[in-house]
């Protein structure tokens, strides 16, 4: 149990390093692998820049191979709140969901839920956000936690490479993982396309590619 | 025959009038520029740029986080209402502070913010 509780860690999307919603009218593409054991792809459309809907396809897999998770899931986006401001802009975001989780060691479809609060503050120079994240189904529940400060080293217009580097502490309920867990990420993107890798404390490796149009 | 003179010349007269006008009334390029709030990503800029694109007036979009501007290029004779560019911003999700009317082609916008 604890072992499929620690997979659930991988659980967390890409898009946790970004805002749930790029803009009005847009759609957001978004394939993150995770050290091996986690594989996710993600579908949302902003028919307003306040609110997207869309879901996902997520297969975790044991590292030995000893059984897998395949989870269906939607979920819906809602911008709270959002300061703009000359320069910098702040928001506060929404998010839940439903999904349907199978697994190779057991028997018929679980419900699982998701909802989660995100708040961030940017500039073209610095970028902070907090966020967090509830979980469940009848097989688990936990809350993930997630501070994010990010630097960019050169200011960057939209027609330019965008560099930042994030620095990522994430806390865990439910005896997912014990202490802060650390991830240092390069973020790269330009106009509609998003790339980013990042590697944990323990040596884990993660990576995420999004394309909005 | 002296009135088909006159008329003759008031002819070549009043067509040498009106093409001065039109040679006078050539539109030149004219664009809108705009201070924005809340310009810092790529993904601001680009959903502004999608939206004011899709406008009949619109002959083309520079966005500019670092001066916090939006620029649109307007067709000859084309225009867009402030009350509609505030719309379109606050429907994009930004905040307008102001706007102003300029005989200057993106071109010139493009050169003028990004000189070093």
């Amino acid at each position: 149990m604890l072992r499929i509780l620690y997979l659930c860690v991988g659980l967390l999307p890409g898009l946790a390093l970004a805002k749930p919603i790029a803009f009005q009218d847009g759609t957001s593409l978004m394939l993150e692998y995770g050290a091996g054991s986690m594989l996710e792809t993600q579908a949302f459309y902003a028919p307003r820049y306040w609110w997207s809907a869309g879901g996902g396809l997520l297969r975790l897999e044991e590292e030995n191979g000893a059984f897998s998770r395949d989870i269906a899931y939607t979920r819906t986006n809602l911008l709270l709140k959002r300061w703009n401001l000359p320069g910098a802009q702040g928001n506060v975001f929404a998010s839940g969901g439903l999904g349907a989780a199978q697994g190779s060691d057991f028997n018929g479809t679980h419900t699982a839920y998701n909802v989660a609060l995100q708040a961030d503050y940017e500039t073209r120079r610095i970028y902070t956000s907090l966020k967090s994240d509830w979980q469940g189904s009848s097989a688990y529940a936990h809350r993930i936690d997630t501070a994010q400060l990010g630097f960019a080293p050169y200011p960057h217009d939209w027609t330019v490479l965008a560099t930042w580097f994030v620095l990522q502490a994430r806390y865990y309920t439910g005896g997912l993982y014990d202490g802060i867990e650390s991830a240092l990420v390069l973020r790269l993107f330009k106009g509609g396309v998003w790339t980013e890798a990042g590697v944990t404390q323990d040596g884990k490796l993660q990576t995420m590619f999004m394309f909005n149009f | 025959m002296k009135i088909l003179m006159r008329t003759i010349t008031q002819f070549f007269f009043a067509a040498a009038l009106l093409s001065g006008n039109l040679a006078h009334a050539q539109p030149t390029a004219r664009s809108i520029e705009m201070n924005v709030d809340g310009l810092v990503c790529a993904f601001c800029a680009q959903g502004i740029d999608k939206k004011f694109r899709k406008l009949d007036a619109t002959a083309d979009v520079f966005v500019s986080l670092e001066h916090h501007l939006v620029a649109v290029e307007l067709k000859p004779g084309q225009d867009i209402a402030d009350a509609e560019l505030a719309k379109l911003l606050t429907e994009a999700g930004y905040t307008l502070r102001s706007s102003k009317r300029i005989d200057e082609a993106l071109s010139g916008v493009r050169a003028r913010t990004e000189k070093p």
